[in-house]
């Protein structure tokens, strides 16, 4: 027995125009991790291997300690999926579907689905092809949460929600999270939703993991340092600064390992920094995935 | 009450379908009853009619519950649920053959009981009857293959078509075929070699091609 939610090590997978190399995750129990991507960037197919959906082609997935994909039954009882391309069937009430999952999960928590109805301002004699978009995710997810699954994997689930409908549900999983043994895996390009209720962040882009760390870490870490550069200072390449933007005397120098130290070494170059800017967590992805593209141009 | 997830999928099926199934059985009944007011037009257009009813079961089966279920993404959710892709092959293999076989057994013992009991056509059509009754049944295990198996709507219409058109042609052969035909206005069924070897290689094709949909599904490595 281990710590751990999902483990993934060394974890790849070939497709023909796209491949997953060398996946490596680790959600603590009891945690939010948020899997933050650009469109394209991995993070369906990663869930997918997760979940025993997509075989991996090389590497270790373990999921509330069962092996993927070989052990998928069992570890899906206690996992509860939704996706954004996830439909429930149209012709059919939100009553019928809470029925077929209550006859499969014993676990099924009758009194909390009514509750969610309650919350969520959904009908359960109402049929799933008269439910607005938002509606129909609050109905997945009342499907989900009303199983009171260990691990919670949210693929995109804020996809095309209006914003009060957003609040709701993120409302709900921090809620669910009140139950420290409970893990969640939250994929999503909406990084407010991932900054507002994750503990953990992982970046994602074009099949490989750029960096997989606390929250309060990142935004600790990375900062916009604004700075004067007068005719004839040339900027010195510090570490820890992983990108400068120059346009005329003024400059912007993102710093991923920031330490006040930086500021006197500019200062000493001949800058002047006028302001050291926190970032917001999308500034960071962008920042991050920009300086990890021109990398990985700059080695091919 | 709680069964097995396979069986609730299965059952699941059965809730989803029961209504266009039972409605078609009905097609096929009143086509029954057409040929029952006797004379050459109303057979025609009665066993046209039994047999239309047979063929949309056949092919509305894989469309509805497996081809729809993947274009409409009802896929995601069940495979959300405990269950492998191999369970959830079993369950669809089941649902949709029991379904099919509920309505085409339905439809053929009424038709046998009927030219039994009520002379709706010599005995001696029954062996033809069961052979071109057979044929439906072997379309629908190609489409529900495809439509496991191929994954994509585009497979499940290829074979749709494919099979449409041939049922047809098949079915004119069969009526020219004089081994068959011979014994057909007779008093009594003659289970003939020939109609023998037809039935065989129908019933062949069938176990051939649910055993090949099986064998694949078990290989794939992305299920969705």
């Amino acid at each position: 027995m281990n710590d751990f939610a999902i483990e993934m090590s060394g974890v790849s997978k070939r497709y023909r125009f796209f491949s997953l190399e060398d996946i490596r995750l680790n959600v603590p129990e009891g945690q939010i991790m948020g899997l933050i991507g650009p469109n394209g960037a991995g993070k369906s197919t990663t869930i997918r291997i997760l979940l025993g959906l997509v075989h991996q082609d090389e590497g270790e997935v373990r999921v509330l300690n069962r092996r993927m994909p070989a052990e998928q039954i069992g570890a899906k009882w206690d996992i509860g999926f939704a996706s954004e391309d996830m439909r429930l069937y149209e012709s059919m009430t939100l009553d019928w579907h809470m029925r077929f999952i209550r006859s499969i999960y014993p676990g099924w928590d009758a009194p909390y689905a009514q509750l969610l109805l309650k919350r969520f301002g959904l009908r359960a004699e109402q049929k799933i092809k008269g439910l607005s978009h938002g509606q129909r995710v609050k109905a997945t997810l009342l499907l989900v949460l009303a199983r009171r699954p260990k691990l919670l994997v949210l693929d995109e689930p804020t996809t095309g929600l209006d914003p009060v409908a957003r609040h709701e549900i993120l409302r709900e999983l921090t809620s669910v999270m009140a139950d420290e043994g409970r893990s969640i895996l939250f994929s999503s390009h909406h990084t407010q939703d991932v900054e507002q209720i994750s503990d953990r962040i992982t970046f994602i882009d074009r099949g490989r993991i750029l960096d997989s760390m606390d929250k309060e870490v990142y935004l600790d870490r990375w900062r916009r340092l604004r700075l004067e550069t007068p005719a004839g200072v040339e900027l010195p390449a510090l570490p820890g600064i992983i990108g400068v933007r120059q346009e005329g005397r003024l400059a912007v120098a993102t710093a991923n390992a920031f330490i006040p130290d930086l500021v006197g070494a500019y200062e000493s170059a001949g800058a002047r920094v006028q302001r050291v800017e926190s970032m917001t967590l999308e500034e960071i992805f962008v920042a991050n995935v920009e300086y990890s593209r021109e990398r990985e141009e700059v080695q091919a | 009450m709680r069964g097995s997830v396979v069986g609730q999928l299965i059952l699941k099926d059965w809730v989803l379908y029961r209504t266009q199934l039972l409605l078609m059985i009905a097609g096929g009944a009143i086509g029954l009853a057409v040929v029952l007011r006797g004379g050459q037009g109303p057979f025609t257009i009665g066993a046209v009619a039994f047999f239309v009813a047979m063929v949309l079961v056949a092919h509305m089966l894989p469309m509805a519950g497996i081809v729809n279920e993947r274009k409409n993404k009802n896929l995601a959710f069940l495979m959300s649920l405990p269950i492998s892709s191999t369970q959830y092959t079993t369950s669809k293999l089941i649902s949709t053959f029991g379904l099919f076989l509920i309505s085409w057994l339905t439809l053929v013992a009424a038709a046998v009981v009927l030219i039994e009991t009520r002379g709706m056509a010599p005995r001696g059509f029954i062996p033809m009857l069961l052979i071109l009754a057979l044929l439906p049944f072997v379309g629908f295990c190609l489409m529900t293959s495809a439509a496991l198996v191929g994954e994509t709507e585009g497979w499940a219409i290829a074979a749709n078509v494919a099979c449409s058109s041939s049922y047809g042609l098949i079915w004119t052969y069969m009526v020219q075929v004089p081994a068959l035909t011979a014994n057909a206005a007779g008093p009594v069924p003659v289970w003939n070699s020939t109609v023998l070897r037809i039935l065989g290689v129908e019933l062949g094709l069938i176990v051939l091609i649910l055993a090949l949909t099986y064998y694949l599904q078990s290989r794939k490595r992305d299920f969705i």
